[in-house]
């Protein structure tokens, strides 16, 4: 079916076509039928057949889009009526919603926006008063409509209004005079409202309705001392179970109106209203009636969020505001486990924040005067929310869903946040309170102690340990000496234990004395599969915070970490990281001790290497080898002998320790001079696979990265190495280590040859690969473009070379073009083959290229023009010549024009930009939209 | 309140570009592709703040500050980055910030609790 005037003039074709969007399983024709629907909804003839589609014989599925095409032109087309219609449309729209008030509840609705659409476009000079005229027409006996049904579609009526209002696309300076209306307007339904709620006879269907019209103007900035009755008559509509949740809506709507604070009476009313409503709250928990316990708590947080300033300094109603904070408190407390039996306490962990700021920005002394009554609050709010953060009994724990398990995971860290940011206020006298708390608790010999008790304490330590600096806190070494006498019998207290320490580890680099309680500990959780990431995670920690203390402890954490990966404890992942906290702990030794301890390290795995590179190869030995390089990589990483001296953190202390730069070759070297023909023989096998290819260019990548210049003596044979692998397979990470090279050794006239030689080599042989279609090697065109813009930027002279073909190379480069731009114009064959780039550069702006590249291409256009402009001017008049190119959509006027602007911009390189993306928009067809617009 | 910050991410760029290339073969109006837009800032806002959980903690040098339309940017230099198990020292980070609540007035503080809610980190 194809659209036409006709057809829609015939109502049987919208049976059909809604049947088809309804009800037929044939995807295709279920498209067709909602095109044609949609192109009738917005034509001219829609003004005529819409009230055609309403008659009552159809059914509501027609009604309904009946209804629909009728708001859709009038929000979007009311230009098409003339003003003398607008008296007629308006009648029968309200004799429609006349007939519907008894009728289908969605199409009601949709005459309702239609007709809130036409009073939006008609007020307040067309239709002045249209509120109260809505309300006079309704409440005339109408055509045998009764009472109830018609009062129920007014107050639909007088819903939708602003909900339509919020959500027009009026102009501006309409949208700011309606508003103004609709303020106006609210004189005539507060008193309609006021008084269907408070009549005895008023249905629940209608009180419900009632709250919901509320809810939906007071987000027009009523003024609260204006609804301020209608907000009490909320506060009594909340003990009727089936107006509980309109009301509860309703009342947080008003106060978290911004306009609010202003009203401070009204708002110091309210707070003995809230108050109020602690009866029915703690009724609610005994019944475990989790619903209204939410809706209570999101009153008393919503009036403390929103106006915890304006409250507090009514220095007169102090106590009534403390009694709020404390029922807040008892939601935050509320009895149960969380999202298990409760889910109401992780609403209120923004109030505490507010308060706490606000409180904090008092000045001094005024602030002093309020600490004085709310430290002992915020103390009291710690032990609340480390009871809350405890775990139930194992019994309960295990019953618990791994969803259920998720979301207290992410409520205990909601609780950590609020700890570490109420430290802020309560200082070091909160670990003392917690080092009290734990100490009594694991020193007191009669009262058994629960694990989750001891646990919590300990993770309320560490929550803050972890971000704030403790280091003046005197009861870190009391902590410390408590540790050990925890009786860890359980996984996640185990696990806790373990990252406290973690976050210890700067503390424990300024007082490594205590190092020697801790470190054993964590050496045997190491054993421990169980506690994988949390031990793991926390011996890298202490190795990198406190590497120059741990010369002593060097044998025992290698011994122990070599044991734990060869009994293979710990998953991929984290024996990565153990190699990296083997790396930071061997930085600090001796060079010959280094050197002893990686022999012992590695050569179980070079062994292993030599065996498995013996072997034919297949998926499993594959992974083995992979696994392999990635421990060297890992370690190699953070093996790094030189930066022995620039540890003294802030620069103010003097260094800890300055060494004489080691003698003789790097132990890293060393070793990997050791170890290269064995890495040309897992090569030799593997170069066909990128995985193998990939993890051998990480070992020298990261060794690179860290050694820096000292990685010297390995340049020529990793060069040559290089080479090889890839004039016999090209892959992008051997493009990408060879890119590292160049930006280390270019400069270096040592090393200037062997670079140079692989530097021709790669680029020579990426060419002949592009020769052949670089659409099938997307990541190489990606790392070689990169490797170009590093040579270029490092050493402009690798391109003075007899054997590089720079033509061809520029040549690439302009046919990937989205790529590294802006080095293009440093090339000395531009003159030459500037049309080309040209050329190249329009076909990305007319849409060749994505929209975010477009500043490139304007600095493209901006060095031509800059430097040679009347070449420049040749090349776009030529290149613009085809009709059609860069785009179907641009006329030879608009191209004219373009560059006519382009090449009178020669300073502004801003300006440039903006014409290139006003043309590339022309160019997508996107110019003018709202989807292009900036934003 | 769905903030369009998150367009000129990644995950952003990426949409955009598809349906830049839906718009130009003409399989989609324009009318779409913002509604589309749109619903990306919605879920992303939501997303970001709801289902998020991951710390990271940094310090550094505060270079410059500002609060301009409700945006803060900050430029900080010599920044160390921690997570559980890592830790990235980088030069130079500027850091865009948008209210995370929904009262516009605020505080230094409560936009650096905000962070989590709405921020990029540009490199």
């Amino acid at each position: 079916k194809h659209f036409s005037q006709e057809s829609c003039s015939d109502p049987s074709w919208f049976k059909t076509a809604l049947h088809q969007l309804y009800y037929d399983p044939n995807i295709e024709n279920k498209n067709l039928a909602q095109k044609w629907l949609m192109q009738a909804q917005v034509s001219p003839q829609a003004w005529q057949f819409c009230w055609a589609l309403l008659s009552p014989e159809k059914v509501p599925e027609i009604q309904y889009f009946g209804a629909s095409a009728l708001h859709t032109k009038i929000s979007r087309y009311w230009s098409d009526i003339p003003t003398d219609q607008y008296e007629s449309l308006k009648s029968q729209l309200f004799s429609q919603i006349a007939c519907f008030s008894s009728g289908s509840k969605m199409v009601l609705t949709r005459l309702c926006v239609a007709l809130a659409s036409l009073a939006l476009n008609t007020m307040p000079e067309a239709w002045p008063g249209a509120v109260a005229e809505m309300v006079r027409v309704f409440q005339e006996d109408g055509g045998g409509v009764d009472g109830r049904a018609r009062c129920l579609a007014l107050l639909e009526l007088l819903t939708v209004l602003p909900e339509e209002f919020q959500t027009s696309r009026l102009p501006q300076y309409r949208k700011g005079q309606v508003r103004g209306a609709l303020g106006r307007e609210w004189g005539s339904v507060c008193p309609l409202l006021q008084q269907l709620l408070r009549r005895t006879d008023s249905p629940g269907a209608v009180k419900a309705r009632v709250l919901r019209c509320l809810s939906s103007w007071v987000l027009l900035d009523v003024p609260l001392s204006e609804s301020e009755g209608l907000v009490h008559d909320c506060f009594s509509a909340l003990p009727d179970p089936e107006l509980f949740d309109t009301a509860v809506e309703a009342i947080v709507n008003a106060i978290s109106q911004p306009d609010s604070q202003r009203y401070v009476n009204t708002l110091l009313k309210l707070v003995p209203q809230v108050l109020a409503l602690q009866e029915q709250l703690r009724e609610a928990v005994q019944n475990g009636d989790m619903e209204t316990c939410h809706g209570i708590c999101r009153i008393a947080v919503t009036l403390g969020e929103n106006h915890s300033r304006t409250l507090l300094e009514q220095v007169d109603h102090w106590q009534s505001f403390l009694a709020l904070v404390n029922m807040i408190m008892f939601c935050t407390g509320i009895p149960g486990h969380y999202p298990v039996n409760e889910t109401t306490s992780s609403l209120t962990l923004t109030f505490w924040y507010t308060l706490q700021d606000e409180i904090m920005s008092f000045e001094s002394d005024k602030q002093a005067v309020y600490l004085q009554v709310y430290r002992p609050v915020y103390f009291q709010l710690v032990d609340v929310l480390l009871h809350k953060a405890q775990f139930p009994s194992d019994q309960e724990y295990a019953s618990w869903s791994s969803d259920e398990k998720e979301q207290f995971r992410i409520y205990r860290v909601d609780i950590s946040d609020t700890l570490m940011y109420v430290y802020e206020m309560l200082g070091s006298e909160l670990l003392s309170n917690l080092y009290d708390k734990l100490g009594r608790l694991l020193t007191n010999a009669e009262q058994p102690t629960s694990w989750q008790h001891t646990e919590a304490l300990l993770y309320g330590f560490q929550s803050i340990a972890e971000t704030i600096d403790v280091n003046y806190s005197d009861v870190i070494p009391g902590l410390i000496g408590l540790i050990p006498r925890i009786n860890i019998n359980n996984v996640q207290l185990a696990d806790t234990v373990m990252f406290t320490i973690g976050a210890l580890a700067e503390w424990l680099a300024d007082h490594p004395v205590m190092l020697s309680s801790v470190l054993p500990l964590v050496l045997q959780a190491l054993g421990n599969p169980d506690l994988s990431v949390s031990s793991v995670s926390t011996l890298k920690k202490i190795c990198r915070e406190c590497k120059y203390d741990l010369p002593q402890y060097a044998t025992n954490i290698v011994a122990v970490s070599q044991e734990v990966l060869i009994k293979q404890i710990h998953k991929t992942s984290q024996c990565m990281w153990l190699m990296q906290a083997l790396g930071f702990l061997l930085s600090a030794l001796p060079v010959e001790d280094i050197l002893r301890n990686l022999h012992s390290l590695i050569t179980p795995y070079i062994q292993q290497l030599e065996k498995l590179a013996d072997e034919t190869p297949n998926p499993s030995n594959k992974l083995a080898i992979i696994h392999i390089l990635g421990l060297l990589s890992n370690l190699f990483t953070t093996l790094d002998i030189s930066k022995q001296d620039d540890e003294s953190a802030d620069g103010s202390a003097p260094p800890v320790k300055t060494a004489p730069p080691p003698p003789g070759p790097n132990p890293v070297v060393v070793v990997l001079q050791q170890v290269f023909a064995l890495i040309q023989t897992v090569l030799s096998k593997w170069l066909n696979d990128s995985q193998v290819v990939e993890a051998v260019c990480a070992i020298f990548e990261k060794s690179v990265k860290t050694l820096l210049h000292d990685f010297a003596p390995m340049v020529s044979q990793l060069s040559e190495m290089l080479g090889q692998m890839y004039s016999t397979i090209p892959q992008a990470s051997a493009l990408d280590l060879t890119r590292q090279m160049v930006h280390i050794f270019a400069s270096e006239t040592d090393h200037f040859p062997p670079i140079k030689a692989l530097f021709e080599l790669v680029t020579s042989v990426t060419l002949s690969i592009f020769q052949q279609g670089p659409r099938d090697h997307p990541d190489i065109v990606d790392s070689f473009m990169q490797l170009q813009a590093q040579a270029l930027k490092r050493k402009p002279d690798l391109f003075l070379s007899e054997s590089l073909d720079v033509k061809a190379v520029f040549h690439c480069e302009v046919s990937h073009l989205s790529l590294n731009l802006t080095i293009l114009s440093v090339f000395l064959v531009v003159q030459e083959d500037g049309k080309l780039l040209v050329q190249a550069v329009l076909e990305g702006i007319g849409g060749g290229a994505s929209r975010s590249l477009m500043d490139q291409f304007a600095d493209v256009l901006f060095c031509l023009n800059k430097h040679c402009f009347s070449l420049l001017a040749v090349w776009l008049k030529e290149a613009l010549q085809p009709p059609g190119f860069p785009s179907s959509r641009i006329t030879a006027e608009q191209k004219d024009n373009f560059s006519h602007q382009i090449l009178r911009e020669r300073v502004n390189k801003r300006r440039v930009k903006d014409i290139v993306k006003e043309f590339t928009l022309l160019c997508r067809g996107l110019h003018g939209t709202e989807y292009a617009a900036e934003y | 309140m769905a903030y369009q910050l998150y367009r000129n991410t990644t995950l952003g760029n990426s949409l955009q570009e598809s349906l830049d290339e839906l718009i130009q073969t003409q399989q989609i109006t324009p009318q779409l592709a913002l509604q589309v837009l749109l619903q990306f800032d919605k879920a992303i806002n939501t997303a970001l703040a709801n289902r998020v959980r991951n710390r990271v903690n940094f310090r550094g040098s505060l270079n410059t500050y500002r609060f301009c339309d409700n945006v803060w940017t900050f430029v900080l230099n010599d920044v160390e980055f921690r997570e559980v198990t890592e830790l990235v020292k980088v030069d130079k980070v500027k850091i865009v910030a948008c209210d995370g609540k929904s009262d516009s007035s605020c505080s230094a503080a409560d936009v650096l609790l905000c962070f989590c809610a709405s921020a990029l980190f540009f490199f």
